[in-house]
């Protein structure tokens, strides 16, 4: 992530350590100012996301990586940032929760991050990888888009991502840290025009910041969903499952074609923009079954409810508490719901 | 592990919960405590104590970030 974050431009990185996002601040604290980058590790998780927001109001790519329950306690700030129409990233490594839960994988914080999290009528772009790839694609994508719609953008991973060790491919080519003066305040003579504020007393005034937030995820949503689609051409029993669940999601679809059931997977790349149409698509299909495989009470199963309008049955696998979905269980779901397929048809 | 006699004061380091942060090792002002070569069953690396030296200062136990993870045992002055 932090090598990702370096290619994409980040000059800025402000961090308080939890596990399991340590690794990134540690990284970050090695790497950023070798390449004469600034970083600060924070007296608190709250101070971490308002230097982020300070650093990005002078036009900065900066950035912060936290957990559960430090991401808590960031939201106020990353309110401020979408009502500031702000852009920043925010790492999300999730543990179990709530409370301090523990350190173990979970992905219980989807509802945080992907609603929203903080006060108000806001949402942030979420990015979800589920490889150490992604982990650093993702996130140089996260700030181009961060840029883009001048919002906050999360990346969206778990406690087994955010400690695993695999194979990185470098970006090809890296962005030049620039400062976007056009709406930036960075204190030269050309920004002292710039005003960035989250504060409209009028109402009228607030409604139209709201107005255009709401068009700008609008403009979101039909331009920046990203989905992987595996054995989804003929598939009628599919499963949805985003990150670490992901991996196992697939491996269970590549064995339930041995077994001879048309199961496939679709894996959300952005959390939001939701890919709503692409599971409206499918629950257009006669017969199509939704297994989501996530670890969590069913967040992300709530999701594709609505997204399919509740027009096709949706079941849930799930752990909680720091513990992995086994394969097993997995299988086991996809027998059951492909056995009542066939006793119904 | 061997704790000798109930005489000394003595850490007693759970492997499981430990997450090899090592914050205890630097706090430990007699370097009674080394950073295992084995992981646990998390994968995390733990913490070992060498077997003698504790003075039951505790500043292992106040610095360890996760509760279960770490505790100091004191005996009683007779």
């Amino acid at each position: 992530m932090v090598v990702g974050a370096l290619y994409a431009g980040c000059d800025c990185y402000f961090g308080y350590p939890i596990t399991p996002a340590s690794e990134v601040l540690q990284d970050a604290s090695d790497l950023f100012p070798k390449v004469g980058r600034r970083f600060v590790q924070a007296e608190s998780e709250e101070a971490a996301i308002n230097m982020v927001f300070g650093a990005s109001v002078a036009g900065h790519r900066a950035m912060t990586a936290s957990s559960g329950p430090g991401i808590s306690l960031m939201q106020e700030g990353v309110s401020y940032m979408a009502g500031a129409e702000v852009p920043c990233v925010v790492v999300d490594i999730m543990r179990a929760g709530p409370g301090l839960g523990n350190i173990g994988p979970e992905q219980g914080d989807y509802n945080q991050v992907v609603k929203g999290g903080g006060h108000g009528n806001y949402r942030a772009i979420v990015l979800a990888p589920d490889s150490v790839q992604e982990m650093c694609d993702l996130t140089m994508r996260a700030f181009d888009l961060a840029f883009k719609y001048r919002m906050p953008t999360y990346v969206l991973a778990d406690g087994v991502l955010g400690q695993m060790i695999e194979p990185l491919q470098f970006p090809q080519e890296s962005v030049r840290p620039r400062i976007d003066t056009s709406w930036a305040v960075s204190g030269t003579p050309e920004t002292r025009q710039n005003l960035i504020t989250s504060i409209y007393l009028d109402f009228d005034l607030e409604e139209e910041l709201n107005d255009r937030l709401q068009d700008k995820y609008r403009l979101v949503r039909d331009n920046e969903v990203d989905v992987e689609e595996y054995c989804l051409d003929d598939a009628s029993l599919i499963l949805v499952a985003y990150g670490i669940s992901a991996r196992i999601a697939r491996s269970a679809v590549a064995q339930a074609r041995r077994e001879g059931i048309a199961a496939g997977l679709l894996r959300p790349r952005t959390l939001f923009p939701f890919p709503e149409r692409e599971l409206g698509r499918l629950a257009e299909r006669p017969g199509t079954r939704f297994v989501v495989v996530e670890m969590s009470n069913g967040q992300l199963r709530d999701d594709v409810k609505l997204a399919v309008q509740c027009a096709r049955p949706v079941t849930l696998v799930n752990r909680m508490g720091g513990n992995l979905i086994s394969l097993d269980m997995v299988m086991d779901a996809i027998r059951e719901t492909a056995g009542q397929e066939q006793n119904r048809g | 592990m061997d704790t000798k006699c109930a005489a000394e004061p003595y850490p007693v380091i759970f492997p499981l919960e430990c997450k090899a942060c090592g914050r205890c090792i630097i706090a430990c002002p007699k370097g009674v405590l080394v950073m295992s070569q084995e992981i646990n069953e998390r994968g995390y690396h733990y913490v070992q104590y060498t077997g003698e030296g504790c003075i039951g200062c505790a500043n292992c136990f106040y610095m360890c970030p996760e509760p279960g993870a770490i505790e100091v045992h004191i005996p009683e002055k007779q």
